[in-house]
């Protein structure tokens, strides 16, 4: 059942657009709503191919303003290059007007960098070493400042400023952002990249749970049930479908031809979505 | 394993004859292929004694109907020996249970001891009649159907001796159009004999063939989370006839046994040979799951006194249990 919701805010972030090969860095996905909820349903993160996922964090947070959301994924980067992570979505019904909507983060493009060349000498170590600490210094000197100007402020302050509410984020609607079609086929791409690079048993599964995400079909189901969805029961989707269960379920010998199958099934589906 | 003739051979000769029913038919296909034997409820005249009679004839097998009533006897069933004054000795002669498919009609008709000797046969598949002991054809499929409107001097059959069928099928009246195609094949034209498409090792090769079929670690664990829901189904919520929410364990004294999990494991695999697959889907063991579980869960009164259907906790505790 999607969730009422007033979205505030919905924005797909990273902790650098320019990560370094091998290097750990963050994905966040941060949420903002009116309303006080325990927990965010419906918000489906990006595929995140080409990238390996190394841990998940997620914070939910009510206050008097609303609920806030905070997932960070980290991920770290096995080659050099650009790419795009696709925006995260949630589905949820629009507090404002009753109906269901689908909400978009931005997507993020990424510039992945080589590793620098370590600087062998301990000399031009030694130098780097100074002048972190200096620029600590001067760091922590700016803090003491900024603290103590704030603390001048608060005390001047005299009566208590009427709380302005915060900009609601207008709705970012389904047909502005992205069409149905272009959605479908952002994520059956990385799907497809997930595939091939990783032809097992478990990115299959993912996989498929990702393909059944999209079209809309709660985990738990069987390929019976989503094939009796609309639109399913013929044609490239339902193709796809039939090949992502062989993989997912057929035996180890097996699984190599299924895992091919899927990937040129799930080609053929994105075709079909253009 | 290449078999040349496939069980979808089977089953598209069987629907040739009988209009609709194909519940049943895929029973007796499933049990054929995981070498069980079928319960059926459901009124008379609904095609059980022609589907298993056109089952025998499409594998050029023997077919046997029994009917069950309060005077019948064991060795009705099994055989016995008969003194032959000519010889001076005892000769065997062997009852109706030798055949390949078995029609127990009304099996709740016959006392106790006498279900017993049908069931034993289906467990050991051999039966024993004075010193002798004689196995059962191969492949060996009993159907035993039960009426549930009549059920004045019946004898119910012990929860034990239910467990080893491997599956309860309830067998409903045909829809309108199904019912004007039994009109017309049946009573406006000659029926045509059904035809031999297969042979007993075809029905050999086909169970070999099942039991190489695949069952995926979540499968498996798939089924067994469907068995033990049964057993404690606290919850699962379920709506009785009168719009009153019940837990199902409240309903149930006790859940399947092992024999469960074994049962559908096996019907999966039938499944996804019957379909043309060697790997089972969570499709199959969904498809197979409450004609497996339905005689093994022990109901209490509550269920009568509620108005609740048993089917309907059964599919709440399916519908609980999320497909891998």
């Amino acid at each position: 059942m999607l969730q009422r919701l007033t979205v505030e805010a919905f924005v797909l972030s990273a902790d650098t657009m320019q990560p370094q090969v091998d290097e750990p860095f963050h994905v966040v996905v941060t949420l903002h709503v009116r309303e006080r909820v325990s927990a965010i349903n419906n918000l489906q993160l990006p595929m995140l191919a080409q990238l390996e996922l190394l841990g998940d964090e997620r914070q939910t947070v009510t206050d008097p303003r609303g609920t806030q959301y905070r997932e960070v994924v980290t991920v770290v980067v096995h080659a050099a290059g650009r790419f795009t992570i696709a925006p995260a979505t949630l589905q949820a019904i629009d507090a404002r007007d009753g109906k269901p909507k689908q909400w978009f983060t931005n997507d993020l493009p990424l510039s992945v960098r080589s590793s620098p060349t370590r600087i062998a000498s301990g000399v031009a170590a030694g130098l780097f070493s100074q002048i972190a600490r200096i620029l600590a210094a001067l760091i922590w000197l700016a803090l003491l400042v900024g603290a103590a100007l704030l603390a001048i402020f608060l005390l001047r302050r005299r009566a208590p400023v009427a709380p302005v509410p915060a900009p609601v984020a207008e709705p970012v609607s389904y047909q502005r952002v992205l069409s149905d079609a272009q959605r479908r086929r952002h994520i059956i791409e990385d799907a497809l990249l997930v595939l091939r690079a990783e032809r097992t048993r478990s990115a299959a599964v993912r996989v498929r749970a990702a393909v059944w995400r999209v079209i809309g079909a709660p985990e738990g189901e069987t390929l019976g049930d989503v094939l009796r969805r609309p639109g399913c029961s013929e044609g490239p989707l339902r193709d796809l479908l039939v090949a992502l269960e062989r993989s997912a379920f057929t035996y180890d010998e097996d699984l190599a031809a299924a895992v091919e199958d899927a990937c040129a099934a799930l080609e053929r589906y994105a075709e079909s979505l253009t | 394993m290449t078999v040349e003739r496939q069980p979808s051979d089977l089953r598209a000769a069987l629907a040739k004859t009988i209009v609709g029913q194909e519940g049943v038919i895929e029973a007796l296909l499933l049990a054929l292929l995981s070498n069980g034997h079928v319960l059926l409820e459901g009124p008379p005249g609904l095609a059980k004694t022609l589907a298993c009679r056109s089952l025998a004839a499409a594998l050029e097998g023997d077919f046997k109907r029994i009917q069950f009533t309060p005077d019948l006897l064991p060795s009705d069933i099994v055989g016995t020996r008969i003194f032959d004054q000519r010889e001076s000795s005892f000769a065997t002669v062997l009852g109706p249970i030798f055949a390949n498919v078995v029609l127990a009609d009304e099996i709740n008709r016959a006392p106790a001891k006498v279900q017993s000797a049908l069931l034993e046969a289906m467990q050991e598949r051999q039966v024993t009649i004075g010193p002798e002991s004689h196995v059962l054809p191969d492949p060996f499929v009993v159907m035993a159907t039960m009426n549930p409107l009549d059920s004045e001097g019946t004898y119910a059959l012990p929860i034990a001796q239910m467990d080893r069928f491997l599956m309860k099928i309830s067998v409903g009246y045909p829809t309108r159009d199904e019912e004007l195609q039994i009109l017309d094949r049946f009573a406006m034209a000659d029926t045509q004999p059904v035809r031999c498409v297969a042979t007993l090792d075809d029905v050999r090769a086909w169970r070999a063939a099942a039991h190489a079929v695949h069952v995926d670690e979540k499968l498996k664990r798939y089924i067994v989370d469907l068995v033990a829901i049964t057993r404690a189904a606290q919850n699962v919520a379920v709506k009785s006839a009168g719009g009153a929410s019940l837990k199902a364990a409240e309903l149930i004294d006790y859940g399947a046994s092992p024999r469960a999990t074994l049962a559908l494991a096996f019907l999966a695999r039938g499944r996804a040979l019957l379909d043309g697959r060697d790997f089972a889907l969570p499709d199959d063991v969904r498809a197979v799951a409450a004609p497996a579980l339905r005689h093994r869960i022990g109901f209490n009164y509550r269920l009568a006194t509620e108005n609740v259907s048993a089917d309907v906790v059964i599919d709440a505790m399916i519908a609980a249990i999320p497909a891998p």
